[in-house]
This record gives structure tokens, C-alpha cells and sequence, in this order.
């Protein structure tokens, strides 16, 4: 379980805020996606929960401790974390970068082994292809893959995705997408998604926060936002696709 | 220029350039490593350490701006040691710069990205550090060695100058002499040295890069790699082969005057090398001594600095030069008294002793063309008095400043010369006859003063004090061997005025070597 509650956050002290005022929680094999545009704060807000950035107020706690009193290298590494520029390791193999957070860890080698082989097939890649290349070789689809495989590694109960997806074709996406919702049933892991894309949204939130700087608009199931909008903000976020779905129609007309 | 073909006289000199490769690897690779062992940590240091940036990065860069000469002499007077020591440290601190430099460029070039990931996955301060931006900032980090130690190869060269050895030693000489081809025979292999250097840690840093799934065990790249990373190493374990194999050559700091040797050294022109060539071959022939060559150090104080620290045994002074570059004292002009006085100072304040002299005096003389002084009838320095504001002069830069030198000069004979060049003495001669300068002042007993046609200027007012040579030996030494004195007095007298110009003309217009003009003389003055 993650929740957070009454969290702000300022970089400038407090002139502006990234954050302000939030609270929510996430229920245990839950995926709660983060649905805003850029600068909306929700980057920021998951940064907070592995303490890459700390909260100017309010309280975070993770598996029912705060944060705040939780070393952050320990923290981080019960939390997998798809970041979105990837950021693999250049200078490693994909199987070293797969293996780093259990090496980190002080698993053995073998165990090392054996776990990023099975996760390297869990995201489609074939290990004996895959495991000895460097990210350079690999499409873009390829290294989230493994940016993925690499959050899974430690088989951490937490998964923190920040739109892992955004920088691929439309596709690739679709099918990682599908990819991600069938490994959600098989892992039952806790997942904060951040995308500002709401089919993504939809897709694969069981609930969705809706931010529009630096505040919540609605917090809901899809349902639930769909039929009672909170806000003219969120009406018309969910109004715009509609329309242009509509327009879309008119031109093949 | 010589009679000798270019194959023979690199053949001849074969053995040595092998040592002097030696050395010149042992300097550039010894210096390298600990610029690489402290410029690293200081460039991860400043890295992590804001404040510290601009003092570091700026105290570095201004060791970097010191004229190399300048800090070899700095370091001479700082560590009272030649040799290989200062020089090494020397070659450290000018090798600083660019890998204290490297590192932090390259630590911080690391993508934020993947230091966001690094840190994302629960790696500690340390581990972000060590596992990934040091591995990434490689690349960068071995550019600045390169740079340092390819550098280091070029100013290896001066070391030399203080007894360090290396292939400056050949250049040094080449200068001394007036000799082109030993100047080449440093410079080039030099240059190649410079090249093989950049190639090696080329193919170190190609061989510290992750392995590429093309590189299978068995692959040409499989088996290169590990030759690759071994280049460097390898250099360096060539050079201390060649440092060690022929110990005869070399210039390690001797066990001075114990278990029987004796140390002779010169300072670095024509006269000295011949006679430091005679006080060997004497010593040689009339003592069991085993006598090493220290030979061409770069001035009468890193001479006296070395003799005082008992690096070196004896080597020739002037008796001019003791008197006021050593002893501070006025100028006597009296031969006998001058001598007299250094060797009581020297007995007194430096525990060493002045033997008797060559014979020979070895002043400054003012010198122009041999053409200008018939046209204008000079015969004496007061002669120059009318045409000096229109005159150009050429001094070395010793003579321009010492008190018995210009300042002096001009103000005893109460004129001065309408413009001042600093030349090397090397090139002093060649500069006046070719006119690029009037005047010099040329030592009496050179031999390029015949070889280019000059005429010395009578000094009509006695300004010059005298310069006779003799040995100055240590008295430690002479007490325990006192052979060493008995032998150095068959030297006593033996050269005049004319005959040490005739060996120097040997050597410096003829090109013959020290060592054989001066075996030649004492054969035929029935000394050995």
C-alpha cells in the first residue's frame, strides 16, 4: 500500500508549487495512474515516493512507513522504477543492467542469472539473443523492455512507471501496453502510472488521478470520471478526444 | 658538415641512444603514473567538492604556465638534488593539468538520465560513483593521460639539463657542441617516442572498452584486447630493461666516493666536456677508481649545488666564477690573488678545495668581426666607445645580468650598446658573423673565435676579472683518495691560452668527439 497524504511540494520556496495539497491512496495489487498535462506535477509527485525528490510537507509511507525515515538506497531498491528516458547503463551488457538492482542486492551469480533470463522472456526478448548486447543495439520498444525487465528485477512489491511509453510509435506502444496489462494479472504488483495520454489512462488504470497544476481535479474510476466529471477541466480533457474521434470520422467519410 | 656517414655515427652512438630511450621511457612513464595517482582523486575530489573547483583546476593550470626550465631550477634549489627526482616531479606537475582536468570533464559529462536511473535503483553515493560514472567517464579520463604523458615525452627533453639523462642528453650535448646531428639524434627519436606513446594508451583505452558481443572468446579482437591493455606497461618495462641493462652509461645519483668511484662532472659547453674528458681519462689511468660521467649539467650553480650535496666529486671552475657567482665577492684582478682567495673561501665555507689550474684564461672577451675591426680600427674595448649606440649585441643571458658581465662592463669603460640580444652561447658566434648582431661576448679560449673569423677585443682597463680553471674537489673525497689529487696535478699548467682554443676548435668546428681530443692531448704530452 502507498499513500500519501497532504503532500506539497515547492522548488522555489513557495512562490509556485509543483504539488500542492495531495492525498491518495493505492491499494495493494492496485494500478493507479497519474493522468496530466507536462508540469502538472505528476512526475514530481512520483519522484517523491522513492525520495528522489523529498516533500516540502505532508507524508508519504510506503508499506505503512514514512519515507522520511527509511534509508533511501533501501527504499529505492524494494521499488522498481521505469524511468522515462529508460536511462539504461551504456557501459553494461542487458543482462548486467537486468541483474543490477539484485547484484545491488548481494544475490549470487547464478541466482542473478537465472532471474534475468526469466524476466528477459517475461518482456519478450530472447535471452540468448539479448542478454550479452548493449543497449546502443537495441530499438527503442527493445530498451523500455528491459527498462521494465530491470524495475522487476528484485521482484519488488512497487512498481513506479513515469510514462515509459511516451517516446514510442504508436504500435510499439499498443503493444507494450497489452504486454503491461497481462503481466499486471500474472505479478499483482502496486502500480503508479504516470502518462499524460488518456486512452493510456484508460486503459490500464484502475483509478485515475487527474492533476492540472500542481492540484487533483478528481480522483475515480474510469466510470466514475467518465459519467460525473469534477471539474470543467476534466470535462473538457475527456471531451477533447471525443471530438476529434469525430472529426476523425468525418474525413473518411 | 662531418666526415663521418649518418649510418656509422648512429651506430656508434647506438648503445647510448638504447640507455637514453631508457631513461626518457622511465621519466615520461614514472611521471605519468603519479600525475595519473594524484590527478584522479583530485579530479573526483573537485568534482564532488564545488568550492574546491577554482583553486584546484586554477592552481594546476598555473603550475602549468611555469617555463619548464624555470621549475626544473626551482625544484634543483627546493630538493638540493639533481638528477631524476626533480625531474620526475617536474614532468608530475606538468602532467596534472589536463587528467585533473579530464577527470572532472568527463565525471560530469555523464547523461543526467542514467545518473537519475542510478540513483533511481537504490545505488549509494559511492556505487553511482564507482560503477557508473567512473566507467563512463574513462574515455575522457584516458584522453587526459594521453595528452599528459605525449607532453611529458616533450618535456622530458630538459631534463637533461639537470643530470637527469634521457634523450636530452643528446640535444644538450648537439647544443653544447654546435652539433646538428647529436641535436637529431635526440630530437628525432624523441618525436617517434611521442608517437609510440599516444599509439600505446590509444590501444589501452580501445582495450578497456566494454566487450561487444562480436568479441567471442577466440576472436582476433578476443586475443588483441588483452595486448592492447598491456601497451603502456609494456613501454615501461622496456625502459627499465634498457635503464638496466648497461648500468656503465647511466646517471642513477652514484654512491658517491665510496667502494672506490669518483664522480667527474662538467657544465654543458664544449670546454667543460673536454676538460672533464681529461680529469677522467687521468683518473682513469693513474688510480684504480672506477670514475663516473656526470657530464653536461646545465650551469655552474646546479654544478656547485651538486658538488655541495655530495652528488658529485669534482668537476672544473673558473676562477672568475667562483669568485662572484659563487662567493658574491668583488672582482679581483690579480690572477694569484683571485685564486687564492676562492681557494681559502671554498676551503672555509664549502669544505672543498680549488687544485691547482690548467693554465689557461678562459675570460670574457668583447668580440666583433675580424673584418669590422680592421675597417675601424678596434684593438681595444675603449675603442668601441663612439660606435657603441649604433652597435648591436649579442650576451648570453648570464653575462647580460651578472654584475661582472654587462652592468658592470658599461659602466667601467662608460658606455652602452644601442640594443641588447639574448643569445645562447651556442649561437652567439654564428649570429655575429653572419651580422645579425656587432658584438659578443665570447669566452677567449673558444674555438669558434678562429672557426668564424672574430677578433677579442683587448681589455684595455682590466674590467674582466681572470678565469683560470682548475678542479674543485671535495675535500671528503681527498682525504679518503688522496690519489685523486696526485693525478689531477699532472694537469696542472698544461694548457695555454692557444692550446685550449686549438682542442675546443677540435671539437666544436671539426666535430671530433671529447673524449678522443682529449685522449689524443694527454697521449701526446706523455701524461697517460
Amino acid at each position: 500500500m502507498i499513500q500519501l497524504r497532504g503532500v506539497s511540494k515547492t522548488f522555489d520556496g513557495g512562490t509556485s508549487y509543483a504539488v500542492k495539497d495531495l492525498s491518495f491512496q493505492v491499494e495493494a495489487g492496485e494500478t493507479v495512474v497519474l493522468l496530466g498535462s507536462s508540469g502538472c506535477g505528476k512526475t514530481t509527485t512520483l519522484k517523491m515516493i522513492n525520495r528522489l525528490v523529498e516533500p516540502t510537507h505532508g507524508h508519504i509511507e510506503v508499506g505503512g512507513e514514512d519515507v522520511m525515515n527509511q534509508d533511501p538506497a533501501l527504499l529505492r531498491r524494494r521499488i522498481g522504477y521505469v524511468f522515462q528516458g529508460i536511462g539504461l547503463f551504456p557501459h553494461m551488457t542487458i543482462e548486467q543492467n537486468v541483474g543490477l538492482v539484485p547484484r545491488l542486492l548481494g544475490w549470487s551469480a547464478r541466482k542473478r542469472g537465472e532471474r534475468v533470463r526469466e524476466l528477459l522472456r517475461l518482456v519478450g526478448l530472447a535471452p540468448e539473443d539479448y542478454a550479452d548486447r548493449f543497449s546502443e543495439a537495441l530499438s527503442g520498444g527493445q530498451q523500455q523492455r528491459v527498462g521494465v525487465a530491470r524495475a522487476l528485477a528484485a521482484d519488488p512489491a512497487y512498481l513506479l512507471m513515469d510514462e515509459p511509453f511516451g517516446a514510442l510509435d504508436a504500435l510499439t506502444r499498443e503493444a507494450l501496453q497489452q504486454e503491461l496489462l497481462g503481466l499486471k494479472k500474472k505479478l499483482e504488483k502496486t502500480i503508479i502510472f504516470v502518462t499524460h495520454d488518456i486512452f493510456e489512462a484508460l486503459l490500464l488504470g484502475d483509478r485515475i488521478v487527474i492533476l492540472h497544476q500542481g492540484n487533483v481535479q478528481q480522483i475515480g474510476t474510469k466510470k466514475e470520471i467518465l459519467s460525473a466529471p469534477a471539474t470543467p477541466f476534466v470535462r473538457d480533457l475527456f471531451g477533447k478526444p471525443a471530438k476529434q474521434l469525430a472529426d476523425f470520422k468525418d474525413i473518411l467519410k | 658538415m662531418s666526415a663521418e656517414p649518418w649510418i656509422t655515427f648512429v651506430s656508434d652512438h647506438l648503445s647510448e641512444l638504447w640507455i637514453r630511450t631508457g631513461e626518457h621511457l622511465i621519466l615520461t612513464g614514472f611521471s605519468t603514473i603519479s600525475a595519473l595517482l594524484i590527478g584522479v582523486p583530485l579530479g573526483i575530489l573537485i568534482f564532488r567538492n564545488s568550492w574546491l573547483r577554482g583553486p584546484a583546476l586554477g592552481g594546476v593550470g598555473i603550475l602549468q604556465t611555469i617555463p619548464s626550465l624555470a621549475m626544473l631550477v626551482f625544484l634543483l634549489a627546493l630538493l638540493q638534488k639533481i638528477g631524476v627526482l626533480p625531474a620526475v616531479i617536474a614532468l608530475t606537475l606538468y602532467a596534472l593539468l589536463p587528467i585533473v582536468r579530464n577527470t572532472f570533464t568527463g565525471l560530469t559529462g555523464v547523461s543526467p538520465q542514467v545518473m537519475e536511473a542510478a540513483k533511481g535503483i537504490g545505488m549509494t553515493e559511492g556505487q553511482q560513483l564507482r560503477m557508473v560514472r567512473l566507467p563512463l567517464a574513462t574515455p575522457v579520463i584516458v584522453a587526459g593521460i594521453r595528452t599528459a604523458a605525449v607532453v611529458s615525452v616533450g618535456i622530458a627533453t630538459l631534463s637533461a639539463f639537470i643530470g637527469a639523462g634521457g634523450l636530452g642528453q643528446f640535444i644538450n650535448r648537439g647544443l653544447a657542441l654546435y652539433n646538428t646531428r647529436l641535436i637529431l639524434l635526440g630530437a628525432v627519436p624523441a618525436a617517434m617516442l611521442a608517437l609510440l606513446v599516444d599509439f600505446a594508451i590509444g590501444s589501452f583505452e580501445w582495450g578497456l572498452r566494454p566487450v561487444r558481443k562480436q568479441d567471442k572468446p577466440g576472436s582476433a579482437r578476443a586475443i588483441i584486447r588483452p595486448v592492447a591493455l598491456m601497451m603502456p606497461l609494456l613501454l615501461i618495462v622496456i625502459g627499465l630493461f634498457a635503464y638496466f641493462t648497461q648500468p656503465s652509461l647511466g646517471t642513477r645519483p652514484a654512491s658517491v666516493s665510496n667502494g672506490g668511484t669518483v664522480t667527474v662532472a662538467t657544465k654543458n659547453f664544449t670546454e667543460q666536456l673536454i676538460l672533464g674528458e681529461l680529469m677522467a681519462q687521468v683518473l682513469e689511468a693513474k688510480t684504480d677508481l672506477n670514475v663516473i660521467r656526470r657530464f653536461n649539467l646545465g650551469g655552474s650553480m646546479i654544478c656547485h649545488g651538486a658538488l655541495m650535496n655530495g652528488e658529485i666529486d669534482l668537476y672544473a671552475e673558473y676562477t672568475g666564477t667562483g669568485l662572484t657567482a659563487i662567493l658574491k665577492a668583488p672582482v679581483i684582478a690579480d690572477p694569484e690573488k683571485a685564486f687564492y682567495y676562492v681557494k681559502a673561501a671554498y676551503r672555509k665555507q664549502y669544505d672543498a678545495e680549488w687544485l691547482r689550474p690548467f693554465g689557461f684564461n678562459n675570460t670574457y672577451a668583447i668580440t666583433v668581426r675580424t673584418q669590422d675591426a680592421k675597417q675601424y680600427g678596434w684593438h681595444t674595448i675603449s675603442d668601441l666607445k663612439e660606435a657603441a649606440p649604433g652597435l648591436k649585441a649579442g650576451f648570453t643571458a648570464e653575462f647580460a645580468e651578472r654584475p661582472d658581465g654587462y652592468p658592470g662592463l658599461s659602466k667601467a669603460y662608460g658606455f652602452e650598446f644601442g640594443g641588447i640580444r639574448d643569445l645562447d652561447p651556442s649561437l652567439m658566434y654564428e649570429a655575429v658573423s653572419k651580422g645579425e648582431v656587432d658584438v659578443i661576448c665570447a669566452f677567449a679560449t673558444d674555438g669558434r673565435i678562429a672557426a668564424y673569423r672574430l677578433t677579442p677585443l683587448k681589455d684595455d682597463l682590466q674590467f674582466f676579472p681572470p678565469y683560470h680553471a682548475a678542479p674543485v674537489v671535495r675535500e671528503a673525497v681527498l682525504a679518503e683518495h688522496p690519489e685523486v689529487e696526485q693525478a689531477l696535478s699532472l694537469l696542472e699548467g698544461i694548457l695555454d691560452d692557444q692550446t685550449m682554443q686549438q682542442l675546443n676548435f677540435e671539437v666544436d668546428a671539426k666535430k671530433r668527439d671529447a673524449g678522443r681530443v682529449a685522449s689524443e692531448f694527454l697521449k701526446k704530452k706523455g701524461v697517460i
